[in-house]
């Protein structure tokens, strides 16, 4: 169950998306994650929406993978859209019954708030986890914060701790889950009984984790030390970040898109 | 004192984890004490020692990722003392550790690989050709743009080789790589680690547990409480009759040589031991000889299981992971007599876990059914409403349960599962106390933290947390590894105990030699099917092992070498029975000889 958990996690194939710089895939999320919690429009929502399939495309994500990243979200998604529903009360009644009232208003918002969630997880998986490793993900952080180094900030090092945490998120996920059969092997249940006995019955999952956490991680630092590991002074890189003109000209495109996609929206107010 | 260009030297190194403990005010644990070790450039040393001994520590002492509390390490003449040479030294000398997972940085197989010389700022056209080297030499190179995370184990195992090539060392440490491989990946994996130690002139160490595998070594050197307590060639070692003191004991085909020689009343030397040419010859020569005795064979014969009284049934059991591909398990249909200890037995991935996941509705069945027979009727694992008394009835111990320990003391950790069913304060002690002596602990490893355990104890611990249920029916996946011989041995000691009292056992195991003799049936899985079942002299015939493609114990293998030699020097003679216990083996290899010599006089 735990184990197909693909949050954060790459999808290995040739698109154009992946071979593209890193970098260039940061500064681009950034500004659609911008553009995301700007438009407000139906009409500039749908055409984000065409923009991101086209982006979905290049990424040559598959509809399996799409889902199995959108999913676990769905629920909160879904919880956002409940909330808004019923807490916005502007605009005209629809449905009006004791302390409920729906309003046309409320429903349109509530489907934007969930629709920017969704695209939110879409975009960050097609920018990123899904098309770039975590390494080339660190390389690319490591170069852009490389000027925050002149106020001692260690970005070597904190690049290199984020890579290594996406590296150990599947580890860490089946590992819970053995834990967890474990314990259900010797009666353990997590699902029934109230809110407090369930987070009781987390913990006895947690400690474990933990502690093999610490244990992996002090493994790991050894094994690192071991390949002469010394921080990012004097390193090489195998695959060294490299800006092609094809980079800078689709991350040029891409960011005009999204420019005019928040001037149509602004305009349409 | 000039030093030595072609040695590794370690000179009176003494060395502690610096646990001082506050309570008793005790001076550290040394790990190490003042130890001395001399290995020479090229050659292939295997450190050997229990659980605990301080053989893993020395192996870092080596590579410099432990600095010694005091003494000398000199490696090929540079002094790792020296901070201008710590570096040079530690490029030079690599590690393969044992759990795959903790040493794997990269999230793709060749950013993995070039992590170590990205380190040394090896530059790029150079880097790349190494990285590419290092791939095909251990037979990655087809793989390099795939996840690490999808590899098997036997293949992450080689990524770290190829990541300490391409780092190009003159050293290279193996600490306990193999132990989480199965028999096949072994092998796999140690042919690519010789034909690099013959290519690359490495000098190669390795820690095991495995003591055939440390045949393979020009050298051994036992460690012992932080110091070396024997050193010298496989044969001079394994001569000796202290071992088991070590936690060590000899490679199987030398405990059937030795108990040969003995019921012969003859000696082996090391001249003997040399190959297995020389040990059969000199078998044969012991048991040529006129006036031998009859043995009595030990008889340990497994005690008779009642095929028609079955205590579980597997039926039709299929099982598909969500966004796997294929069938985990494909049709399975097995049924576990009362009282027996059944082996299942496969390569790593064949759905061993699967299928025993599903014998206690921890995967509930959805294709197919698991059924226990009990005395208040029978449990179906599809039926929710059984799960707790599944649970009950079938104690599922999983690989490497110690690391699901989690209470503040190991008595509250066995109680964790009393604790959902309704039983008296009085009587969860009693039971505690009851699955405590089962697994060999005492009270005061009881009131201790399952943290400050020995790493056999806290298995036990973990072991015990299960028994405490009184489970009839024991499923254990691969209880014994990771543990030296000794450990290992005391290990299906306590299974065997529990079988006595009439437990039936269920054991995963993927290493043949001991299925055969723990096991009075053996289940053998191959992708995700069942391909046989039987009992294990009957599998392990000749003919029949081959059909199915699996590898003898080393015992058989070995004896009926033995036995090909002897049919050719004593007319008439034949071998009916086959035993798995080496000692038993030779016992029965012995009588066979006296009762053919009779006949023939």
């Amino acid at each position: 169950m735990l184990n197909n958990i693909s949050l954060g996690r790459y999808y290995p194939a040739h698109s154009f998306l992946h071979d593209m710089d890193p970098r260039v895939k940061t500064i681009l999320y950034a500004v659609y994650l911008v553009a995301i919690f700007i438009i407000k429009e139906p009409v500039t929502i749908a055409v984000l929406a065409g923009i991101i399939i086209l982006q979905l495309i290049m990424a040559k994500v598959t509809p399996d993978i799409l889902w199995s990243t959108v999913k676990p979200m769905i629920p909160l998604a879904l919880f956002i859209f409940i909330i808004n529903i019923f807490t916005i009360r502007q605009g005209d009644v629809l449905f009006s019954w004791k302390i409920i009232t729906i309003t046309g208003y409320g429903l349109m918002r509530a489907a934007i708030m969930a629709v920017r969630l969704i695209f939110l997880i879409v975009s960050t998986s097609v920018l990123l986890t899904l098309t770039t490793t975590p390494l080339k993900m660190s390389d690319a952080l490591e170069k852009l914060f490389a000027p925050l180094q002149v106020i001692k900030i260690p970005v070597h090092e904190m690049a290199m701790m984020m890579s290594i945490a996406l590296r150990f998120i599947p580890t860490l996920a089946a590992e819970t889950d053995k834990i967890m059969k474990a314990q259900q092997s010797r009666g353990a249940d997590y699902d029934t009984g109230n809110f407090i006995n369930k987070v009781k019955g987390y913990i006895t999952v947690l400690i474990p984790l933990f502690v093999s956490s610490f244990r992996r991680a002090d493994e790991l630092a050894v094994a690192m030390d071991a390949r002469c590991y010394r921080g990012g002074k004097g390193r090489t890189k195998l695959n060294p970040l490299r800006l092609t003109l094809k980079d800078v000209l689709a991350g040029v495109m891409f960011f005009l898109l999204a420019a005019l996609v928040v001037v149509l929206d602004l305009s349409l107010r | 004192m000039p030093e030595e260009p072609n040695k590794i030297e370690i000179k009176d190194v003494s060395f502690s984890y610096d646990i001082v403990e506050e309570s008793d005010g005790k001076a550290p644990r040394k790990a190490l004490d003042g130890i001395n070790v001399t290995i020479e450039k090229g050659s292939y040393t295997a450190i050997l020692g229990s659980n605990g001994s301080g053989k893993s520590t020395l192996a870092k002492i080596i590579d410099i990722l432990e600095v010694p509390d005091s003494g000398k390490v000199v490696i090929f003449g540079k002094d790792a003392g020296d901070d201008e040479l710590f570096w040079q030294i530690r490029e030079h000398c690599c590690c393969v550790f044992q759990n795959p997972d903790n040493q794997i940085v990269g999230t793709m197989i060749e950013e993995d690989v070039a992590f170590g010389p990205e380190n040394l700022g090896v530059p790029n056209p150079e880097l790349r050709e190494r990285v590419d080297q290092a791939l095909k030499d251990v037979g990655l190179y087809e793989l390099r743009h795939r996840e690490t995370m999808a590899l098997s184990g036997g293949q992450k195992q080689k990524l770290a080789i190829a990541g300490a090539l391409a780092m190009k060392p003159d050293i290279l440490i193996l600490d306990e790589a193999t132990a989480m491989l199965d028999p096949s990946s072994r092998d796999d994996f140690l042919e690519v680690v010789e034909k690099m130690r013959v290519e690359k002139g490495l000098t190669l160490i390795t820690i095991t547990h495995d003591m055939t595998e440390a045949l393979r070594c020009d050298k051994l050197i036992i460690v012992n409480k932080g110091k070396v307590a024997m050193e010298g060639t496989p044969e001079e070692i394994f001569l000796s009759n202290d071992l088991w003191q070590y936690g060590l004991k000899r490679p199987v085909k030398y405990n059937y040589a030795f108990e040969i020689a003995r019921l012969t009343g003859s000696t082996l030397t090391k001249e003997d031991l040399k190959s297995d040419d020389t040990i059969i010859a000199s078998l044969v020569k012991m048991l040529t000889k006129p006036g031998l005795k009859a043995p009595a064979v030990e008889n340990k014969d497994k005690k008779e299981i009642d095929d028609k009284d079955i205590i579980m049934s597997v039926k039709d059991l299929s099982y598909t992971y969500a966004g796997g591909d294929g069938k985990a398990i494909d049709n399975i249909n097995l049924d576990i007599r009362r009282g027996e200890v059944l082996g299942i037995v496969g390569e790593s991935g064949c759905g061993k876990t699967t299928l025993i996941s599903h014998m206690n509705a921890i995967i509930r069945p959805v294709e197919g059914d698991v059924t226990i027979h009990t005395k208040d009727g029978d449990l179906s694992c599809k039926n929710k409403k059984d799960t707790m008394k599944i649970r009950q009835n079938v104690g599922l111990v999983f690989q490497y349960p110690e690391y699901q320990l989690f209470e503040e003391t190991v008595y509250k950790d066995i109680a964790y599962g009393l604790k959902k069913m309704n039983v008296s304060q009085e009587e969860q002690k009693s039971m505690i106390l009851e699955a405590a002596e089962k697994v060999g602990l005492t009270e005061r490893e009881l009131n201790a933290s399952p943290f400050e355990l020995s790493g056999g104890q806290k298995r036990r611990a973990a072991m015990a947390g299960v028994l405490v249920m009184r489970p009839g029916i024991l499923v254990l996946d691969e209880p014994a590894s990771g543990l030296d011989p000794r450990g290992r041995q005391e290990m299906f000691a306590i299974i065997k105990g529990l079988r006595d009292s009439g437990t039936t056992i269920i054991l995963v195991s993927h290493n043949m030699d001991e299925a055969a003799v723990n096991c009075d049936r053996i289940c053998l899985i191959d992708g995700g099917k069942i391909k046989a079942v039987g009992k294990p002299e009957e599998l392990f015939l000749r003919k029949r092992s081959e059909e199915l493609g699996i590898q003898r114990p080393r015992i058989t293998r070995f004896s009926s070498m033995l036995k090909t030699e002897l049919k050719k020097h004593i007319p008439g003679v034949v071998f009916p029975e086959k035993h798995f216990v080496p000692e038993t083996e030779a016992q029965s290899v012995v009588a066979a000889v006296v009762k053919a010599g009779e006949k023939n006089a």
